[in-house]
């Protein structure tokens, strides 16, 4: 299967920090969304900052469109959509100079679909971005990013701090967008509902270490938590826990193989498992 | 390129159309008093061409409230293209600020007479002027790509105004000191013109010094 984006242990150390990101490996295949999972500060953004070359980074590759980005490859970012958490773009402008300067950024800028988008969101073209609110400021950045026909779109926690209705209505574009075989999406968040509505894939990072990606229905479908006493988890293989929760009277065990579980220990219960409780074990949990 | 020029332009013009208005209301005030003691049109003339300078200057600065400056490495331009494209900004506001003082500079000798000793005297301001802008810029522009903190980046317009001024009196001090305090037309011009060049000099070569430190940057 080809892949839009490759991740190939990519690893980056800043000297004022402790934090690092430690050869983070992913793939993102075409016409596929992932989400791209963590805790603050677990090291979403400096992955895609190392993805997006505004930040360098130390070792690995990485692959977009099959090729490694350098500065000069205007081409490649033609084909990139990106919107990053908060203000985007100067308050001192309005829409309608975005548009003319990302006209001259852009080769592929439609000013036409731009104006749609506006219009759909219901954005004044004429009004200073610094008089937009935040979901204001989001959509225009969503309406940017998708103007210029990108086949990738990167966004950066594009979705919190939205309220409810406008993250509906901003996923449905992400899906109408993912229509195109060739379009894919890399959409980092904390907000797992709104991944388990729209994601293929998700993957999961903390503290600058992928832990762990699949596809969205093996999460579902395969994934679950036994609950089970502290007797019953002795007993257990270790290859059926992929992290552990101690409780008082109770251990939660997440297992990869939830059917597999139910036939092996009979007398232990088996919940289904949502993403966020796949993070929560996989961050607070421990391993084996 | 071109839509880093617009940017650029949307930039400078928020900032800029306030002090053009004040420009065009002084250069009035300017042109409209006696010029016996020229005074006024030294100092309008000084003020409009670095004005503009740092007008264009400072513009970048209010890129630092959004994520715009980050945002802009992902769009289809180089790192070179960015910083070229401040300097190219600096000097289309310097020659804006050329056009202002020129403009009310030949009102006032229209109506008032000429009030300088000699005509070589205004090409001296307005080579001061240019040179000072020029130094501005050269100074700016590594400093801002070095620093990049908003507070720090006021100081720094500062820093490399005064140190911009400082230089230029002192390569005025040295021309005095080598042509002598009897200088002749031909002195005095190519006097404006070696401050000129230096100062182009130094705003050339800052560039690729830009170039560099902003390659190594991080957003």
């Amino acid at each position: 299967m080809d892949h839009i984006l490759e991740l190939q242990e990519v690893s980056k150390a800043y000297r004022r920090s402790d934090f690092k990101l430690d050869k983070v490996s992913f793939r993102l295949p075409y016409g596929a969304i992932m989400g791209f999972v963590g805790e603050n500060g677990a090291g979403k953004t400096t992955t895609i900052d190392c993805i997006l070359n505004t930040i360098r980074k130390d070792e690995g590759n990485i692959l977009l469109f099959g090729k490694e980005m350098r500065d000069e490859d205007k081409e490649l970012r033609e084909n990139i959509g990106v919107v990053y958490d908060g203000d985007n773009f100067p308050g001192y402008l309005n829409p309608a100079q975005l548009s003319d300067i990302m006209g001259g950024l852009y080769k592929q800028w439609d000013n036409g679909l731009f104006l749609d988008y506006l219009k759909r969101f219901r954005l004044p073209p004429k009004k200073k971005i610094k008089t937009y609110s935040r979901g204001m400021t989001m959509k225009l950045a969503i309406a940017a990013a998708l103007a210029h026909h990108p086949k990738l779109l990167i966004l950066d926690e594009a979705t919190s701090g939205l309220d409810p209705v406008m993250r509906e209505e901003i996923l449905e574009v992400f899906l109408e967008f993912i229509e195109e075989e060739e379009h894919s999406i890399l959409l980092s968040s904390h907000i797992t509902s709104d991944l388990e509505k729209i994601a293929d894939y998700i993957t999961f990072i903390h503290e600058g270490r992928i832990i762990l990606t699949a596809s969205k229905n093996e999460l579902a479908y395969e994934y679950g938590i036994m609950r089970c006493k502290e007797s019953q988890f002795k007993e257990m293989d270790k290859e059926d826990v992929v992290a552990y929760r101690k409780r008082d009277f109770q251990t939660d065990v997440l297992t990869a193989d939830a059917k597999k579980a139910e036939r092996k220990y009979r007398d232990v219960v088996i919940d289904r498992v949502s993403i966020d409780e796949i993070m929560v074990m996989l961050v607070k949990g421990e391993r084996l | 390129m071109k839509g880093l020029m617009k940017n650029n332009f949307y930039a400078a013009f928020s900032s800029a159309r306030v002090f053009a208005a004040i420009m065009i209301l002084l250069g009035i005030f300017v042109t409209a008093m006696d010029n016996v003691i020229p005074s006024l049109l030294i100092g309008y003339i000084l003020s409009v061409i670095m004005g503009f300078s740092a007008n264009g200057i400072f513009a970048l600065e209010k890129e630092n409230a959004s994520r715009w400056r980050k945002y802009k490495l992902t769009a289809p331009v180089s790192r070179k293209e960015i910083v070229g494209s401040y300097f190219i900004n600096l000097l289309l506001c310097l020659l804006i600020g050329i056009i202002f003082a020129g403009i009310f500079t030949y009102l006032s000798i229209a109506i008032h007479g000429f009030p300088f000793d000699r005509n070589t005297d205004v090409l001296n301001l307005f080579a001061v002027g240019i040179s000072i802008s020029l130094f501005m810029g050269a100074i700016f522009f590594p400093l801002f790509y070095f620093g990049g903190d908003e507070i720090v980046e006021v100081a720094f317009l500062a820093i490399s105004l005064f140190s911009a001024i400082g230089i230029v009196m002192g390569i005025v001090s040295l021309l005095n000191r080598m042509f002598g305090p009897k200088m002749t037309v031909e002195e005095i011009i190519m006097g404006a013109c070696i401050m000129i060049i230096c100062s182009a000099a130094v705003f050339a070569v800052s560039y690729p010094l830009c170039v560099a430190i902003f390659g190594k940057k991080e957003y």
